[in-house]
């Protein structure tokens, strides 16, 4: 079954018309790597997704059912997706571990201790085992990063969305962020990532989107999408991101 | 030395005034916290009519003079309910002091990065949850330069509640003057004991900061 399922989304801030008609599948254990010019409407996609913006029109399907946003527990349809940002957005007063456990404690209703041995797990899984105790202010952004991912990854996710993970990150660190997310698409995650790292979407993605203005102009497996893209404005972006 | 007596006199019957003044002060902010809270979300919320209470009410504190604040309400709420002099003076403090914690709130909580929320909700956690465990404790960190200086304030503004015949720290003054003939040195002392209670309180307020401040949390960025 898909996870995902939209049709005929259609998005606007005031006069702007950011989505178009939009239609997105994703199934289960899907990778799907989003590219596309600035002010395309990746992010705003994503938010829409699970729902941190309102689609105008078109409908989504969650899990097969179909969520409308003045009628579905819009909480409960988050608990199963997953979102990191590109700006981390760790909450700075509480320290790594109880960033993890925080949701899982309070939406969820899991035990303190119980909670504990879930972050401390994918903390290691994140590869940061010993940095429990310590502050984002002291993380790395990279760090940063990887308990942003754990921290969503605590809800158990059906499906993890990323909006430009790496892409306020300093060079060097791109890649233990990336090597993560790999892991996870390995272990079968679903996961829709707005991404310009061609060499993840290349390795990664079962499929790549590319939005113009609002709508998708081309789809398609990372080979075909790179090296015989049959839109014109596909090959000017990748020649400009290349 | 003139100044030397009226404290050996003085020093007792004005230490036990300091303690009313102290009890003033933080029943009247700390009732000012909770209705500066309570304001600093009607303004917040997307509901017009909350809005305007929540405009009138700031307006309202902030536009007319604490004095006359103190004298309307005294007389108002003395008029309708049996109170004691102090309970009514905490009670028109906190009033008056409540606008200036609401607008200390708002900005506060105003300033906490959007992607705050977002984050908490993309979690699930539903909007109370978002603002009670993600934002208002940033916010209240945030707040607590101001606030503090709201506190120093409020402790000086509870001078005036001697109008209303509370005898704390500032009326022990007046009546010691009039008595002794020795304004000048009466006051002088009643100065010193509230430069201590500021200095001590600044002292306070830091110290509570830092320790709100886990390893300088700085940007999450
Ligand atoms: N909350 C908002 N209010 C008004 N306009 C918005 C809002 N969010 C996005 N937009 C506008 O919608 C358009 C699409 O924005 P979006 O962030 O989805 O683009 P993007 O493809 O993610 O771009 P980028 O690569 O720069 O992140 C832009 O013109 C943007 O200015
Ligand atoms: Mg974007």
């Amino acid at each position: 079954m898909s996870v995902i399922d939209i049709k005929g989304l259609h998005k606007h801030f005031g006069d702007l018309h950011v989505l178009k008609g939009i239609d997105l599948t994703v199934e289960s254990g899907e990778v799907v790597v989003i590219i596309g010019p600035s002010g395309s409407g990746k992010s705003t996609l994503l938010r829409c997704l699970n729902f941190l913006e309102y689609p105008d029109e078109g409908s989504v399907k969650v899990n097969g059912e179909i969520i409308d946003p003045a009628t579905s527990d819009l909480d409960k349809v988050r608990r199963h997706m997953g979102m990191v940002f590109q700006h981390f957005q760790l909450f700075p007063h509480k320290n790594v571990l109880h960033n993890v456990t925080i949701a899982p404690v309070n939406v969820l209703g899991l035990s303190q201790k119980k909670a504990n041995a879930v972050a401390r797990n994918l903390l290691a899984k994140v590869g940061l085992p010993d940095k429990e105790k310590a502050w984002p202010s002291q993380l790395s952004g990279g760090q940063k990063q990887r308990v942003a991912i754990a921290r969503a990854l605590a809800m158990d996710p059906d499906i993890m969305l990323f909006d430009e993970v790496t892409s306020a990150l300093d060079p060097e660190l791109v890649n233990e962020v990336l090597q993560v997310m790999q892991e996870m698409a390995a272990g079968g995650m679903t996961m829709v990532a707005v991404t310009h790292e061609m060499g993840f979407a290349r390795e990664v993605a079962d499929r790549v989107i590319m939005m113009a203005d609002g709508l998708i102009i081309e789809e398609g497996t990372p080979k075909q999408v790179f090296e015989a893209p049959r839109e014109e404005r596909t090959r000017t972006f990748l020649s400009q991101i290349l | 030395m003139a100044f030397l007596t009226v404290i050996q006199e003085h020093f007792w019957g004005f230490f036990r005034a300091t303690g009313l003044t102290l009890q003033l002060t933080a029943v009247s902010l700390a009732l000012a916290v909770v209705i500066g809270l309570l304001f600093a979300f009607l303004k917040l919320s997307n509901n017009r009519v909350a809005n305007v209470v929540a405009d009138a009410y700031i307006g309202l504190t902030r536009g007319l003079p604490l004095i006359v604040q103190l004298m309307f309400l005294y007389f108002g709420i003395s008029s309708i309910v049996v109170l004691s002099s102090f309970w009514a003076g905490s009670l028109a403090l906190a009033f008056h002091a409540g606008g200036y914690v609401a607008e200390i709130f708002r900005g506060a909580i105003q300033n906490i990065d959007r992607g705050q929320t977002e984050a908490a909700r993309s979690l699930g956690m539903s909007p109370r949850k978002a603002m009670r465990l993600i934002v208002l404790p940033q916010a209240f960190r945030r707040a607590i330069p101001s606030l503090g200086n709201q506190f120093i304030i409020g402790l000086k503004d509870s001078t005036l509640v001697a109008y209303l015949g509370v005898p704390e720290l500032f009326s022990n003054a007046m009546t010691a003057a009039a008595a002794n003939y020795k304004p000048f040195e009466t006051y002088l002392v009643a100065g010193m004991y509230y430069l201590v209670l500021v200095v001590i309180f600044t002292w306070m307020v830091n110290k509570l900061e830092v320790r709100l401040t886990p390893h300088r949390q700085e940007a999450t960025r």
